[in-house]
């Protein structure tokens, strides 16, 4: 029984990205848009999918991959946040009409990897999936051709990544040599018998840097701040949200569920690496003054508090992690597309471009303070539940009180640059003062998040409900 | 031969990969070092099925899934540099930094 019926949505999804590739190929350009409509109405049709099973729970292939409400979940997060980027991308100008089709088809696809992801419970299969993430996402990192950015953040993205993918084949390598097996739910895979193997703990080590350079956790998130404002601007949008949430994901269930980090006593590890991670992104954001580069390293920090329920990683700290994802989704994605618009509108995404936006666009410049306030985390937006969930959890485990400390006094730090910009907007003049318009497309992501944003934080108890549901990873 | 001397060459394989990818300056290279390093880890799985897990076939299976993704990985990697290049007209990667703060 190989319960291939299972990859229904995956296959789908594929299936769409090569259709649309192939009518790139043959549609006048006047209409190449159209494709992009296709794209948003192929990711909701199995955006359908997931929801109408999202309480499923089986296995595939043996245990090669598996369906349960978790997965569904960050399957859930993946196509919201890829809907949000093809309605982005419909009017973003440096998109050629003759390629939309390909970078259509690659955001599909690299999605479609992203779905494989979250239900991975072999390596061989976590491996692929990996794999199709980073080579779409190189592509669309490089998509402005004739845009020298754009290519150099594809190419130390791609550098980069291939170092991880290397290091993380290398770890598989370690761990099937200890276990003879590359699944991760087999008995002989089971932490207690290779406790005093090198070649397990080393295997697992390696994996883990092996993800940490997909989430950028500082050691390892050189690449970040490049490959995000060198890409276009909805995919800088779709890496910062999509690609890290869907390998947090594979990280709680490798990490916190089916290994669990306490067995292999790299607890403290992940702990130093979550602080350094919050710490380093945050003070590195103070300084910057391109807004694509500030959101990158306030990405970077915002891993950071995640990690902090990997850390924890009972159920309150799975749970956390788990509402942090959803809160990061609406907010971040709303972030990057009021900066999208801004610099449409100014030609920059230097910090200088927001001086008096209030004058210009005063919907604008509200949104962009409640996304930045709740990335700060202030109630009563869902950020600050979102950062307080995150840190009852450490609380919660006494042994971890003090991350909750670095982790509020890191809060406190990032007030000061988000409400750099808002005091930009709103107490700075700027000579031009023509007002900046919002396209139907764009609008309507904002409209979708900014509510989002507001309703989480104003009623929890639903999504709590929801993450508490999904909480239990069917193992 | 005997496993050990397999995992020591792969060991000293994926270090010499490392290093290179560490120190190189041409893009070229750092892609060449990264190929080594895969290779390290297609001998250590073959190596590993070979000695330790005679009669099955997960290794080798998993051998020729890596190889044809670092053949994908390859080719999108040369198509950047060839971007880059286009752009730049440099294969150094100290000459990359128009990205930066």
């Amino acid at each position: 029984m190989t319960n291939l019926i299972l990859l229904n949505p995956e296959i789908i999804l594929a299936a769409a990205g090569l259709f649309i590739l192939l009518a790139g190929a043959f549609i006048e350009e006047a209409r190449a848009k159209l494709l992009f409509h296709l794209g948003t109405i192929s990711a909701l049709a199995v955006l359908g999918m997931i929801i109408a099973h999202a309480a499923f729970s089986a296995y595939g292939a043996g245990t090669m991959w598996i369906l349960d409400p978790g997965a569904q979940l960050f399957k859930f997060i993946i196509l919201t946040a890829t809907v949000f980027t093809l309605l982005l991308s419909v009017n973003y100008a440096a998109i050629q009409p003759r390629h939309i089709g390909t970078y259509t088809a690659l955001l599909l696809w690299a999605s479609c990897g992203m779905m494989l992801l979250s239900g991975a419970m072999d390596l061989i299969y976590l491996l692929i999936a990996l794999e199709l993430i980073s080579i779409s996402c190189f592509i669309l990192t490089g998509f402005e051709q004739k845009n020298p950015r754009s290519a150099e953040g594809a190419i130390k993205y791609f550098l980069m990544g291939g170092l991880s993918t290397a290091v993380t084949i290398y770890g598989i390598s370690l761990f099937y040599g200890a276990t003879g097996t590359t699944s991760l739910f087999s008995g002989a895979s089971a932490v207690g018998l290779h406790l005093n193997d090198p070649a397990y703990l080393m295997g697992m080590l390696f994996l883990l840097v092996g993800f940490g350079f997909k989430i950028s956790m500082v050691p390892f998130h050189f690449w970040a701040p490049d490959a995000y404002e060198g890409a276009p601007t909805p995919v800088t949008a779709y890496l910062s949200v999509a690609s890290k949430l869907a390998a947090l994901g594979a990280m709680m269930r490798i990490f916190a569920s089916v290994i669990p980090h306490q067995a292999l006593n790299i607890t403290l590890l992940i702990a130093g690496l979550a602080a350094l991670t919050m710490t380093l992104g945050n003070l590195t954001a103070l300084f910057q003054t391109n807004i694509k580069r500030l959101l990158a390293y306030s990405s970077i920090a915002q891993a950071g508090y995640m990690l902090i329920g990997l850390v924890v990683a009972d159920p309150i700290g799975r749970e956390s992690v788990f509402f942090y994802a959803l809160a990061y989704l609406v907010t971040n994605m709303g972030a990057f597309a009021v900066a999208m618009i801004v610099a449409g509108r100014t030609g920059s995404y230097e910090l200088e471009a927001y001086d008096g936006l209030a004058r210009r666009s005063l919907g604008l410049s509200i949104v962009m303070v409640m996304f930045l306030l709740s990335l700060a985390g202030i109630p009563p937006l869902v950020g600050f539940i979102a950062k307080f969930y995150v840190f009852a959890s450490a609380v919660n485990s006494h042994q971890f009180l003090w991350l909750a400390v670095l982790g509020v006094v890191n809060s406190v730090v990032s007030v000061y640059y988000y409400m750099n910009i808002a005091r930009r907007m709103f107490f700075l003049e700027s000579r031009d003062t023509s007002p900046v318009e919002t396209d139907i497309y764009t609008a309507c992501v904002i409209g979708i998040t900014s509510a989002a944003t507001l309703f989480m934080g104003l009623l929890p108890e639903t999504f709590m409900r929801l993450v508490k549901d999904c909480v239990s990873f069917h193992l | 031969m005997t496993l050990s001397h397999y995992l020591a060459l792969s060991g000293v394989l994926f270090a010499i990969g490392l290093f290179g990818v560490l120190t190189r300056r041409n893009v070229i290279g750092i892609l060449m070092s990264i190929e080594l390093m895969l290779n390290a880890a297609n001998i250590n799985f073959v190596a590993f099925n070979r000695f330790l897990y005679p009669g099955r076939y997960e290794g080798h299976l998993t051998v020729i899934f890596i190889i044809t993704l670092a053949a994908a990985e390859v080719v999108v990697g040369l198509a950047l540099v060839m971007a880059i290049y286009k752009n730049l007209k440099s294969v150094y990667v100290e000459d990359y930094n128009i990205l930066k703060g």
